[in-house]
Parts: structure tokens; sequence; C-alpha cells
């Protein structure tokens, strides 16, 4: 075998050196937080009765109860303040607007505020049912409240219904403004009113 | 005695028109109080949730302060709602509630980011000073090696 020279040798104990120096260092090497490279966002979901995503509550009619689970996931790399709010609607009243960001302008009826840590999610059940008839609500009652509404729908001759939506708007607070800012995000259910 | 009690009716019929005024009056101001309330436990929670995103950033464990911090968020959504309800007495009520507990979580959480600050004031001290110790052994170890290895090195030649 070839005896080998200084200079690999040296090249040798300065690799070796190297990788000591940054074992050694390490301690204090980790303090330094790289900037997080993953993109940021938020979830909303909704979940049925059975807390999956089937069977949502759609033929309803007077005073029956349905169940539905609302989710939101933090993925923003900071703990959040967020504020779900429910709104109904039937279907010539707007909805919020992807595009420009902005919230449906109709009133909140029921809301949930909470702070959720980076990387959990939240998720609340919530208990509904429709006072009235399919072409007038008059009434939605959500988690024990009675909210009047005073909705009207015509027939929908193209979908066989009267039609109404139950969504959900996500708003975030920021900090920088001091106030919630309507998050561009939004879930709903269709609701077939019978009866 | 008699006389006093033919004017009664007279009273009563003369007072009778501002009892609606009244009655607005009163309840004109229950929803200022409760607008106030609420507005008092909105900037409550915000200030709390700031101090525990701060104490966060300090690495502080904030997952208790958050728990308590949801339930003073859980009353303020109730104040918002009973407020839009018209039931300004049980929106005050909850707002009231929401402030306290914002209070508590907001104190708390200014103690816990000092708390925090320090110990990782102590431990990034530790990594420094073990990291540089552990630096110097290492080049002088890798030093005094090498010379060893170079003067056996000629040695040998």
């Amino acid at each position: 075998m070839k005896p080998m020279k200084l200079d690999e040798v040296r090249i040798i104990f300065l690799v070796a050196g190297l990788t000591l120096t940054l074992i050694a260092a390490s301690p204090a090497l980790s303090l330094i937080s790289l900037p997080r490279s993953e993109e940021s966002f938020s979830e909303l979901w909704l979940l049925g009765p059975e807390h999956k995503a089937e069977n949502y509550p759609f033929n309803v009619s007077n005073m029956t109860q349905h169940r539905i689970y609302v989710g939101v996931g933090n993925q923003l790399g900071y703990a959040a303040y967020y504020n779900v709010s429910v709104k109904f609607r039937n279907q010539t009243q707007q909805l919020p607007n992807s595009t420009t960001s902005e919230p449906s302008p109709l009133p909140t009826l029921y809301e949930f505020c909470f702070v959720l840590l980076d990387g959990n999610m939240w998720e609340a059940p919530l208990i509904f049912a429709i006072e009235g008839n399919s072409s007038l609500i008059q009434n939605i009652s959500i988690n024990g409240m009675v909210f009047p509404v005073n909705c009207t729908s015509t027939w929908d001759s193209a979908r066989n219904g009267f039609y109404y939506q139950m969504f959900f708007e996500l708003w975030l607070y920021n900090v920088t403004s001091s106030r919630f800012q309507y998050h561009n995000r939004f879930v709903g259910i269709w609701l077939n009113v019978t009866g | 005695m008699s006389s006093n009690l033919k004017l009664l009716p007279i009273l009563v019929v003369l007072l009778l028109p501002s009892i609606p005024v009244f009655i607005s009056r009163v309840s004109a101001s229950s929803e200022n109080a409760a607008n106030l309330a609420i507005t008092q436990a909105e900037e409550t929670m915000a200030s709390a949730y700031e101090a525990v995103l701060e104490a966060r950033r300090a690495r502080a464990n904030v997952s208790d302060l958050l728990d308590w911090l949801n339930v003073a968020g859980e009353h303020l959504a109730e104040a918002h709602m009973l407020y839009r309800l018209g039931d300004f007495d049980g929106a005050v009520y909850f707002a009231g509630l929401s402030s306290e507990i914002g209070e508590e979580v907001r104190n708390s959480a200014g103690e816990l980011k000092i708390k925090a600050y320090e110990s990782w004031i102590a431990d990034l001290w530790s990594r420094v000073i073990g990291s540089f110790v552990g630096v110097i052994v290492v080049v002088s170890g890798i030093f005094v090696t090498w010379q060893v290895f170079k003067r056996r090195y000629f040695r040998q030649k």
C-alpha cells in the first residue's frame, strides 16, 4: 500500500477539524432560527353530524334540530386570534367576494372567538333549527340562541326546492391595525326547506 | 286626604306620556353601557392576545393561558350575540366576565414572558460559553495532533 502524502493528510485533518468544530459549536448554532419557508395559511371546514365530511343536513323542516361541526386549522406560523361568523342567506343575497376579499354584508348571527397556536386545530359543534316554512324563515336557533332572520325564498325550478344557505366566514385579528379582518375564507351548506 | 286622592288620576294622566321617554332613556343608557362594556372587553381580549403572543415569542409555555383566553373569547362572543339580540344586561354581564379573565391572562402573560426571557438568557449564555470552550478544545486538539503527526511523519522519512 502506497503511503499517504502530507498534503493529503492535511486535508483529512482540515475536514475532521471543521466537522468537529461544527459539532462543538452546534449548541450556539442551534439558536439561529432560519426563516419559515413553507406557505402560511388557515383552513376552515365543516363536518357532518358523525364528524365526517358526509351526511350534511340538506332537507330541513320547521323546528327540526341538526348538528354540524365547524373547524379551523392554523398554519400561519404564529398563534392566531380568529373569529368565525355564522350568516344566513337566500339564493339572491350576497356571499363573500373572494376576488376583492370582501365579507358578505349580511349580519352575523352566531360567532366564535378563539386563539389558536400554530399547527393546531379548533373544532366546535353547531346545533341549529329553523323556524318558519319553505318560503319564509322567521328565526334560526343556533346552539340554543334564537336569531330573527326573516329570510324569504322562492321556488327554484331548476333544483326543485326552496333554498337557503348557512355559511361561515373566517376573520383574523391583525395586530398592526388592531382589528379583525376578513381572512377570505368561507364555507357553507345549502338547505332545502321543506314543509 | 280626599282632595289628594282626587288629584292622583290627574297626576297619572299627566305623567303617562313621559313613561315611554323614561323607558327609552333607560334602554338607551343600558345599550350604551353594553356598548362600552363590549368595547372594553374587545380591547382587553386583544391586549391579552398580544401579551400571550409576546410570551410565546419569548419561548414561554402558554397553553394554560390560551385555555383561559379562549374562555374569555367565548364570553366576548356571547356578549356580541346578546347585544345584537337586544339583551343589553346579558351583554354587559358577559363582556365583564371576558374583561376580567382577559386582564388576568394579560398580567400572567407578562410575568411568564419575563421568566421565559430570563431563562432564555441563561440558556443562551450556557450555550455560547459551552460552544466557545468546545471550539477552543477542538481546534487546540487538532492543532496539537497535527504537530505531533507532522513530527513523526518527517522522522519516519
